[in-house]
């Protein structure tokens, strides 16, 4: 009655999304362990030893090399790309400090200034932002 | 016997319940967010109070982590702390649930054949707290209503189909409808409207769609459950799917509503805030195909 009938294709139209990675499976099985580790900031102990030695904390983590070098290097595009979750990954920039708005702005390219002037006049607009096949 | 009252769609947006902790949420940027709450807040101080709250939310990286994902899970405990999502808790009373509604529905739900994840120690996070907080205001020493927690996956992909919520909906109605007490129900979807918190495409806003999508809650149309998962993403951001769990509010009002408020405003913070007050004007629900039904499909299937 709804959803498409085949799942290749359900997730093959997620890669169409400019600007976008959505959080499949493939993405989560990816990401498990960068994930985890993301989760476990949310003990305030262990945000204390992370901050002592990020990179001694992040190899208690049996995270790939590429992860790990991209959470110490806060490019949240590439932990997207490698199955980072934003919700997950909103552990690591609260731990810096950083509220959404000044951490999603970091992905889109814009300063923070630029992002929030952005929203308040009303938000990124969807045109152009749909499809990348159709470029609507 | 308990009935559901009314549904109310409403946006969890995080910075809202900081703003009303803060004491800020009659200071700009915050002010128009909260001003469309006044009607509800008077509407439910007035006549609309209902016992029992269903909140239908999501969870965001709090009691869940990635070691567990449940597609939908009801909260049976006495009661629910409040999660500490990196700033300490909200400084918000806990939350009273209502056990014997919770285990009632959720038998209900498995026996019609939607496969419930059971929680009883579970802290509850902003998804849940700042609707509660927009629709009785800051400050509460004790929420003034018992709740039902609803969670729905829609972190990891596939979240449940918008069908599924709606027929998920319906199935509540019905459990509700079986339980032995006099006792006035709401069902509230939250989340949404359109959002996008990752990647180059963050702080999209679709108000055209979103509108679009508050008109079909409203009246006899069921035109959104034949919305798909790339719709939502396309039109309404990366997190817009949130608006699923909206349809197991909707689909728990039955054949038709009639909105009493609507509200929506843009943005508050990286997102689009919805709100609407419906009331079942027509509750009726088909009978359950399994359980009710016993009817002639089924019993040709498991012959």
């Amino acid at each position: 009655m709804s959803g498409p009938r085949d799942i290749h294709s359900y997730l093959a139209e997620f890669e169409d999304i400019p600007g976008t990675r959505v959080y499949t499976a493939k993405r989560a099985r990816a990401g498990y362990h960068l994930n985890q580790f993301a989760m476990s900031l949310m003990k305030a102990e262990n945000r204390e030893r992370f901050k002592a030695d990020e990179r001694g904390y992040l190899d208690e983590w049996p995270m790939s090399e590429a992860q790990k070098q991209a959470v110490l290097d806060r490019d949240y595009n590439r932990l997207l790309d490698l199955g980072g979750n934003i919700y997950f990954l909103a552990k690591v920039f609260s731990t810096d400090g950083l509220s959404f708005v000044e951490a999603v702005s970091t992905m889109t390219g814009m300063s923070v200034e630029a992002y929030q002037a952005m929203m308040q006049a009303g938000g990124r607009s969807p045109e152009g932002q749909r499809s990348k096949k159709e470029g609507r | 016997m308990a009935r559901i009252t009314a549904g109310i769609a409403c946006s969890h947006i995080p910075v809202l319940g900081y703003a009303a902790d803060q004491g800020k949420a009659d200071e700009p940027p915050f002010k128009l967010a909260f001003d469309g709450f006044e009607w509800t807040r008077k509407w439910i101080a007035e006549e609309g109070r209902p016992d029992v709250v269903i909140l239908v939310y999501n969870d965001h990286a709090s009691a869940f982590d990635m070691n567990m994902i449940p597609t939908f899970a009801i909260g049976c405990a006495e009661r629910f702390g409040i999660a500490d999502e990196g700033f300490g808790p909200r400084p918000v009373p806990d939350v009273i649930g209502h056990p014997d509604l919770a285990w009632h529905i959720a038998q209900s739900l498995i026996l019609d054949e939607f496969d419930m994840t059971i929680m009883n120690d579970m802290a509850v996070d902003h998804g849940l707290t700042v609707p509660l907080t927009m629709m009785f205001g800051a400050g509460v020493e004790a929420w003034p209503v018992r709740v039902v927690p609803l969670a729905v996956n829609v972190v990891t992909y596939p979240p449940p189909s918008g069908n599924r919520c709606w027929l998920l909906g319906e199935a509540i109605a019905r459990a509700v409808a079986s339980f032995d007490e006099d006792l006035k129900v709401h069902v509230w979807g939250t989340g949404g409207m359109s959002h996008q918190l990752q990647g180059p495409r963050a702080g999209l806003i679709n108000r055209q769609w979103d509108n679009d999508f508050l008109d079909r809650l409203i009246g006899d149309t069921q035109a959104l459950r034949h919305v798909q998962h790339i719709e939502y993403l396309r039109e309404a951001g990366s997190e817009g799917i949130e608006l699923v769990m909206w349809l197991i509010m909707r689909g728990a009002l039955g054949r038709e509503t009639r909105a009493l408020h609507r509200h929506y405003h843009v943005p508050v913070s990286n997102s689009a805030l919805g709100h609407l007050v419906l009331d079942p004007v027509d509750p009726t629900v088909p009978p359950s195909p399994t359980l009710e039904g016993n009817n002639e499909a089924a019993q040709a299937a498991i012959r």
